[in-house]
């Protein structure tokens, strides 16, 4: 057997406290992959404020993944939901002399970063932070399970969902099935889409266009099984990298460090508090139980770096080498 | 091998999840798909995408927008179609902090829209409406230039050059465009504008302390530090392509404090988080310094080394005790400290009175006076002992004694008395105690950094607390100090390779350019209201004083009013502030406006004719930053589209059809008496191309890199290669490797600083700073002009570089549509505003109507409105600089006093928007309706 045919799993890790929301990775994606008429709406990659209601707008509630092993009904999106893409008629206010704006030419009342920077709490006190979502593709894809039609496999060599147009029947259960809501549905073509894990690049040894393009460093990607990849480390030793709303039961492959730096609460007089901001229970509701522990072990590797001392963590998050992060992919194309 | 594998898959898959054994119903369809026995039928679909990534072309692209990113990118086309563009990632390693790559952001990887954009202008437009109307007729270019060069002859000959300028900004990030349009009107007598000052982003402060037009660190540098205060910056949202640094410093354990009086994206990673007041921050970092004063944590050697500190004010007229008081003959710009060893005043080296040993051949711009060529030492204090405290009777030419002081005790009594934490927390609504640690942690830490940008750049009274943070910076004594120092990132200011700019814009020398502080030019030609009679500042009266004793520039010259206004790669109109005085009172007396462009932005829809130029991947050119020291560029992925033109190419043609205009009219030489320069315009296009030497952008592109000392041997093709670095810096050693820091000239090699006094100069001895009262920099409350309950911010947007990307599709579907404001809960519930509600904000210079989003962590009491929509986008009426006033600081239009002198973007003023007021209502009237 060759090395293609085993069961491997390709995994990201997304470090929350890197992140700074800018979008590089959701427009580097729908640049590369979801530019086609019909594909407007569909973001492959997003990052939305939280707490919010997220892309699709409350997404986390519409059921789909697994319940005790079963899959559980969940409900499409509705296209208000998505957010109608704005389209707008410049040149006609430009070049012939047409009196109105360029204006949002759908109702502009949602959108996929409509809360951007909101998030909760009353002033000071309020708290927020940047969550980017992409296809987890799961141990136990939800949306493969769903799909009659058998379009959507889970490949051996890397793990990867990729879902088939040619053998798409149209059903859209895939886009229900999909607790992250991540399958996604084009009407004009009658086909489900998602994303593919940039398996070009990857052919290439290239880290996909979401990894490669971040410019806070925020993503690492690499196999799991790989002891020298950083994923491997921060998810299987460390412990550190958690996935999102694991209770979907669908086992994501993308990670979180979540946030544990930030300013702490703070009294009425104005004193800064020892409670951290984002309480930890929101962060469980998020990441699950073991965050309490990962948020442990990120502040005791901190300190150590702020006494001089070395941390194996903190320079795996650091990634001095952006090659670091990538674990057997590289940055960009030799071409 | 193959069943081992699986079972391992198996098993992991089942120990990720609860309870759900291989017996459960949703394993079927995964794993029979995930056989890695069966083979997989691959059809088309995979190859399709395959081909979405793919390209017969890959070019080197950067983004020439008005952007400290200079990104290195990488730009795929196919077929002679540009698909997309990817960092390159081949900025080389910097020892020991993480390396730049990938640099970029959203804007970066969507800059390919642009040239596709429905906004893109093809062809030359004349416009047949009224200005700003947006109704055009294609014109050839022949027809469009001969137009316009007609009107450039007449202007010559009945209104004279001065009443002709060209405006366009940044010369870092395309030097070789900004260079053709000013050698044009170098070679016709037209006058330059500045911008760096006129978009408030030039530091006066920084000027007045440092003698230097701005200078900072490069951004990895931030990683070295062990203690950084954000200071009204927000680099996750307006230097995104660096803000990785300020995360791994954070995660190699350094502290990170910000102080913005909004939870804003980068505060919300801080670990701690002072929100003062807007505008009291002066009175906040004097509350610092009076801990670290009292607490005696400060490095009085330093002082006494690197500043004015020690020198010695006199009591009577609280005036600098110069030589010239002391020594008959002496120097007015040679002055005193008290030397306790030896009981007697003496003269501190390296001030403005004292030569070089060796004469500096060239004069930077950047630098006060070049003080370079100095001796290393010559700072060093030796067997001196300078005083920083007490009193001490001099003995004055005339006889008379006069008591003196050391600059340090008159500021120190100052900070010790007003500044206490308690009273600093009365006025700025920091708790006294978090005042106080805050101070602590910053002068314990080593070294500690202020990073600082625009929250903090345009306000009145900016220059003051720049001034602050370098006198902290000088009491910690990390100036010039790797990972320290004051650093301020706002504006693109910094092409390192000045001269080689300069020598391509300006042939003859810049001494021989018409050279025009724009915000005076705006401010007066506009009529500006800007209503400070309210608070009994007298702006006129600064004003014409600074213009009638010659310290600033106006053209025209004698009250005439300005004819002719070309502006190219840069939004005039729609960045202005005063914007309802420019539309009504400037633009009529201008007879012609001619705006080059990429896109029909706000200014050229309101120009009289618009020109086509060339999209950043459709020309050559070069793109630096102050950000990064490594230089990049950009080349054609294709040919310019459509009919547009590189602005080398435009200006080039112009000239020609001035040549031709000018002989046709029988005005072929003109006698320009203010440069004694005979001016020759019937051989205009040989001049522009110095006779074939500069017929395109590769040859103007090398020039500049052989002409400057700082990158001279760095070749085009090196570029194509990877991005190099620089080979010197402006006041700082490039060193191989290692971060640049600046100030080490001085802070190290204890050369003087280009000020009056040679050293950091915190004391200003000017009748305007002793009028204002900051002579020290002291704290001063915002300016209140306008009598509205709201301050109204204008922060930068992530989404945007200034106004390009505004109206950027992909950009706007992850915003709302539109431009927003983003107003605290209390405010929006007090005036009955819900999100997305359109709000009318007002005073008494215009009024803009925008949808407001509600923003829990802004603070009560303010609202921000992302600067600079474009007038043409989803807004009722008006856009942020509606409501801005020019407001002209007083101190900033000193321009005879050593080192505070008018050159071009090195001093002057900003006109200052962050002091605005305003109220907000909701809007009743008819809203735009979907269609």
């Amino acid at each position: 057997m060759t090395s293609s045919t085993r069961h491997r799993q390709m995994a990201f890790v997304i470090d929350l406290n890197k992140c700074i929301g800018c979008q590089g990775c959701t427009i580097a994606c729908k640049r590369l992959w979801t530019t086609a008429p019909g594909l407007e709406a569909a973001y492959w990659m997003n990052v939305e404020t939280v707490p919010g209601r997220g892309y699709p707008r409350d997404w986390a509630g519409r059921g789909g993944g697994f319940d005790k092993g079963r899959p559980k009904p969940g409900r499409e999106p509705t296209p208000e939901e998505y957010g109608i893409p704005f389209e707008f008629d410049y040149s006609a206010r430009l070049f012939s002399g047409k009196r109105d704006r360029g204006r949002p030419r759908a109702a502009a009342d949602w959108a996929p970063n409509w809360e951007e920077d909101q998030g909760a709490g009353a002033y000071p006190n309020t708290y927020f932070f940047y969550l980017p979502r992409m296809c987890n593709h799961c141990d136990r894809p939800a949306c493969a399970e769903a799909c009659e039609a058998g379009a959507i496999r889970k490949r051996p060599e890397d793990g990867l969902v990729l879902l088939d147009p040619d053998r798409c029947d149209g059903s859209r259960a895939c886009v229900a099935a999909c607790p992250y809501a991540k399958t996604f549905f084009d009407a004009a073509k009658a086909k489900a889409h998602k994303c593919h894990g940039c398996f070009p690049r990857l052919e290439a040894g290239l880290a996909p266009a979401c990894v490669a393009q971040c410019t806070g460093r925020a993503m690492h990607v690499g196999f799991l099984d790989d002891g020298a990849a950083s994923v491997h480390k921060l998810v299987r030793q460390w412990g550190v990298a958690l996935p999102l709303m694991d209770g979907f039961g669908t086992g994501p492959n993308v990670f979180y460090i979540p946030p544990f730096i930030g300013p702490a609460v703070e009294g009425p007089d104005g004193t800064a508090g020892a409670a951290a901001r984002i309480p930890d229970n929101y962060l469980a509701s998020l990441f699950g139980p073991d965050v309490r522990t990962a948020l442990r072990v990120l502040r005791a590797e901190r300190r150590k770096r702020g006494r001089g001392e070395p941390s194996e963590l903190m320079d795996l998050l650091i990634g001095r080498d952006a090659r670091a992060l990538l674990g057997h992919l590289q940055p960009h194309p030799s071409r | 091998m193959a069943r081992q594998s699986r079972r391992n898959f198996l098993k992991a898959a089942g120990a990720a999840s609860v309870g759900v054994g291989l017996a459960g119903p949703f394993s079927f369809r995964t794993l029979a798909a995930t056989d890695p026995g069966k083979a997989y039928d691959y059809t088309s679909w995979e190859q399709f995408h395959r081909d979405q990534w793919s390209w017969d072309r890959k070019t080197r692209g950067a983004h020439l927008v008005n952007c400290t990113g200079a990104c290195p990118h990488f730009v795929y086309s196919k077929n002679g179609v540009i698909l997309r563009e990817e960092q390159s990632k081949d900025a080389p390693m910097l020892n020991g902090v993480p390396e730049q790559n990938p640099r970029g952001c959203n804007k970066g990887e969507c800059g390919t829209d642009y040239v596709y954009s429905p906004t893109r202008l093809k062809y030359p437009l004349i416009r047949v409406g009224e200005r700003g109307e947006g109704k055009w007729r294609r014109a050839s270019w022949d027809e469009a230039l001969g137009i316009i060069a007609d009107k450039i002859v007449d202007t010559l000959r009945t209104e004279g050059p001065d009443t002709i300028s060209v405006y366009s900004p940044v010369p870092a990030v395309a030097p070789v465009s900004f260079s053709a349009g000013h050698r044009f009107a170098h070679l016709i007598g037209a006058h330059a504008h500045t911008f760096f000052d006129w978009y408030g982003d030039q530091p006066p402060g920084q000027t007045q302390t440092c003698g230097v037009q701005g200078e900072t660190c490069e951004s990895a540098d931030w990683y070295n530090a062990r203690y950084i205060v954000l200071w009204g910056a927000n680099p996750a949202q307006t230097r995104i392509p660096d803000a990785h640094y300020i995360s791994e410093a954070q995660l190699n354990g350094t502290k990170i404090v910000s102080i913005a009086p909004d939870y804003n994206s980068s505060t919300i990673k801080a670990d701690s988080w002072l929100h003062p007041k807007p505008g009291t921050d002066v009175a906040l970092g004097l509350g610092f310094a009076h801990v670290i004063i009292k607490e005696n944590l400060f490095d009085a050697h330093n002082l006494k080394e690197q500043t004015d500190m020690p020198l010695l004010v006199r009591g009577d007229n609280k005036l600098f005790l110069r030589e010239s008081d002391l020594v008959e003959g002496g120097s007015k710009n040679r002055f005193y400290a008290w030397d306790l060893k030896t009981g007697r005043p003496v003269l501190m080296r390296g001030s403005w009175g004292d030569e070089p040993g060796v004469k500096p051949a060239v004069q930077p711009p950047f630098l006060a006076r070049n003080t370079l060529t100095f001796a290393d030492g010559t700072l060093d204090l030796g067997n001196l002992d300078p005083a920083l405290e007490g009193r001490y009777r001099v003995k004055l030419l005339d006889g008379t004694m006069v008591e003196c002081r050391p600059v340090f005790e008159l500021y120190r009594e100052r900070i010790m008395a007003e500044y206490t934490p308690e009273k600093v927390a009365a006025v700025t609504g920091v708790n006294a105690g978090l005042i106080a640690q805050t101070a602590r942690d910053y002068a314990k830490a080593r070294p500690a950094m202020i990073i600082t940008g625009g929250g903090t750049g345009h306000w009145f009274y900016s220059d003051i607390l720049m001034r602050v943070f370098h006198f902290l910076s000088s009491l910690t004594a990390n100036e010039g100090k790797q990972g320290g120092g004051v650093n301020h990132y706002i504006g693109q200011w910094k092409p390192v390779f000045v001269p080689g700019v300069a020598a391509l814009s300006f042939p003859q020398g810049a001494g021989k350019q018409r050279f025009c502080q724009t915000t005076i030019w705006s401010y007066v030609h506009s009529e500006a209201y800007d209503g400070m009679d309210k608070v009994g500042i007298d702006t006129g009266k600064y004003l014409r004083h600074a213009l009638d004793s010659k310290q600033f520039p106006l053209y025209p010259r004698n009250g005439r009013d300005p004819k002719i206004f070309i502006v190219y790669r840069g939004n005039f109109l729609n960045q202005a502030k005063g914007q309802k005085y420019m539309l009504r009172n400037l633009w009529p007396k201008l007879d012609l406006i001619v705006t080059a462009n990429i896109r029909m932005d706000s200014q050229a829809l309101y120009s009289d004719i618009v020109l086509p130029s060339a999209h950043w991947y459709e020309k050559l050119d070069l793109n630096v930053t102050e950000e990064h020291t490594f230089i990049n560029m950009t080349e054609p992925a294709v040919p310019p589209m459509f009919e547009s033109k590189t602005d080398w190419q435009i200006f080039r043609a112009l000239a020609k059809k001035v040549e031709e205009a000018a002989v046709a009219k029988g005005y072929p030489r003109f006698y320009d008496d203010q440069f004694k320069w005979n001016r020759d315009l019937s051989t205009l296009s040989a001049q522009f191309t110095d006779n074939g030497k500069f017929d395109n952008e590769e040859a103007a592109a090398q020039f500049i890199l052989d002409t400057a000392p700082q990158s001279k041997g760095i070749t085009l093709a090196e570029l194509r290669e990877k991005p190099r670095r620089y080979k010197s810096n402006w006041t700082s050693p490039m060193k191989e490797g290692v971060p640049y820091t600046p100030f080490q000239f001085f802070a190290v090699n204890k050369r003087p600083w280009p000020t009056l006094t040679g050293r950091q100069q915190f004391y200003i001895d000017h009748p305007v700073f002793f009028e204002m009262g900051v002579e020290l920099p002291v704290y001063k409350a915002p300016i209140d002009a306008d009598k509205y309950p709201l301050r109204f911010n204008t922060p930068h947007s992530r989404h945007s570089v200034h106004s390009t990307f505004k109206d950027n599709p992909l950009m706007l579907r992850l915003q709302r549509g539109g431009p927003i404001v983003e107003v605290p809960p209390v405010e929006a519930e007090a005036r009955g505003l819900k999100d997305n509600d359109w709000a009318e904000i007002f005073n008494d210079h215009g009024r803009v109507i925008v949808r407001i989003r509600i923003k829990p962590g802004e603070q009560p009491g303010r609202i921000s409105m992302y600067h600079t929509p474009e007038l043409y986008m989803d807004l009722i009426e008006g856009s942020t600089q509606s409501v801005c006033p020019i407001r002209i600081t007083p101190t900033h239009l000193v321009g005879n006093y050593g080192h505070l002198l008018f050159r071009p973007n090195y001093y002057g003023p900003g006109g200052s928007q962050r002091d605005t007021r305003v109220e907000m209502r909701k809007y009743t009237g008819a809203v735009p309706t979907p269609l």
